[in-house]
């Protein structure tokens, strides 16, 4: 079957059944996703599918509908998303493992919400887990990107 | 159950769904009140059920954890709240977990799916915690349930069932997941009896 992901199209000979999240790490070798629970609990390998956030863990490639983004195709190194700027910006990250989904589940709400309040960040965030517990950086640094996204 | 009510349904290989169903509505007011009565309470039973009332909250738009394997019942954990658009749209969209799959088959904990856009029911079809007076008065009026007389309510389940929507799925969740009460097919019949008794309700 085919499927596009960052643009590019692929074609994978795998099961319908199989999660996404597979195809994308062992079949495509795009890691950036992170295989975490497989059980849609901890938000790791969250994509984007036409630009809504989704958890690739869950989704059988055979029912994907739409264009694919990892935080590969998020943005660039020399052309940072705002909240992949932020992130850096803020020092989010310490053991970084999250923090893929975390960062495309951020800038799908900015998508949705460009000016969110921390309860709204909360509502949305509280399905990426951190166990170092990064939290509050997560939180500012989405205000901060969504405060860079407003000026551009 | 009446033998006048007969249920043509084939039942697909993914999950028991209603895939295509026939109902020979019984005649309105062939049905005795008492065996009208008998059929709301099965309905009562399967739509107060977790499968079916976690999803069927109030104006808070928060789905509800419950059933054997919760012990208490709880909000949904990870602070859900599916907003006034009942689909998360405002926060967190049900579908970033409980994606469109025609495959009930998810692992125990993991997030079921159906074949329809996964969210809650309109906040007037409110069930969970409701008592069998409340349920029965919301479901037969039309101000509150869509819009639809009995017989719609019929062809609106089998509707559902079609596309293996949450009426299908309620009896197949997969996941070591408890199923609704009876069948699928038992539960449309039932809508129909109490339809065709005048959709009598119970006091208390």
């Amino acid at each position: 079957m085919k499927l596009t992901v960052n643009g590019t199209e692929h074609e994978v000979d795998v099961e319908p059944e199989m999660p996404l999240l597979w195809v994308l790490r062992d079949e495509l070798n795009i890691k950036g996703p992170k295989y975490g629970c497989g059980i849609a609990q901890c938000g790791a390998c969250t994509v984007h599918v036409d630009g809504m956030a989704v958890r690739s863990c869950q989704l059988p490639v055979g029912d994907l509908e739409g264009e694919v983004t990892t935080i590969e195709g998020l943005g660039t190194p020399e052309s940072l998303h705002a909240v992949q700027a932020a992130w850096v910006a803020h020092q989010v990250a310490q053991c970084g493992y999250c923090q893929s989904g975390q960062i495309m589940q951020a800038a799908a709400l900015l998508d949705l919400n460009p000016a969110p309040t921390d309860a709204e960040i909360d509502a949305v965030m509280s399905g990426n887990l951190c166990r170092c517990g990064t939290y509050p950086r997560i939180r500012a640094a989405i205000h901060d990107a969504a405060q860079k996204l407003s000026e551009a | 159950m009446q033998k006048s009510v007969v249920i043509l349904a084939a039942v697909s290989i993914a999950g028991a769904a209603l895939a295509e169903a026939a109902l020979t509505l019984p005649e309105e007011g062939s049905i005795s009140r008492a065996d009208g009565q008998a059929a709301f309470e099965r309905i009562y039973e399967v739509v107060t059920h977790p499968r079916c009332a976690n999803c069927h909250v109030g104006a808070d738009n928060i789905p509800m954890w419950s059933g054997p394997s919760y012990g208490e019942a709880r909000p949904h954990g990870m602070h859900i709240n599916a907003g006034e658009s009942r689909i998360g749209a405002e926060f967190l969209p049900c579908q970033t977990c409980h994606v469109t799959s025609d495959d009930f088959d998810t692992a125990p904990h993991a997030a079921p799916r159906f074949g329809i856009a996964w969210q809650l029911a309109p906040v007037e079809f409110e069930w969970f915690g409701k008592s069998r007076a409340e349920i029965c008065a919301q479901l037969k009026d039309p101000e509150r349930n869509g819009g639809r007389d009995w017989r719609e309510l019929v062809e609106h389940l089998e509707h559902d069932a079609s596309l293996n929507g949450p009426v299908a799925w309620g009896w197949s969740p997969g996941g070591d997941r408890e199923p609704a009460p009876r069948t699928l097919e038992e539960h449309v019949e039932d809508m129909a009896l109490w339809g065709a008794a005048g959709q009598p309700c119970p006091q208390g």
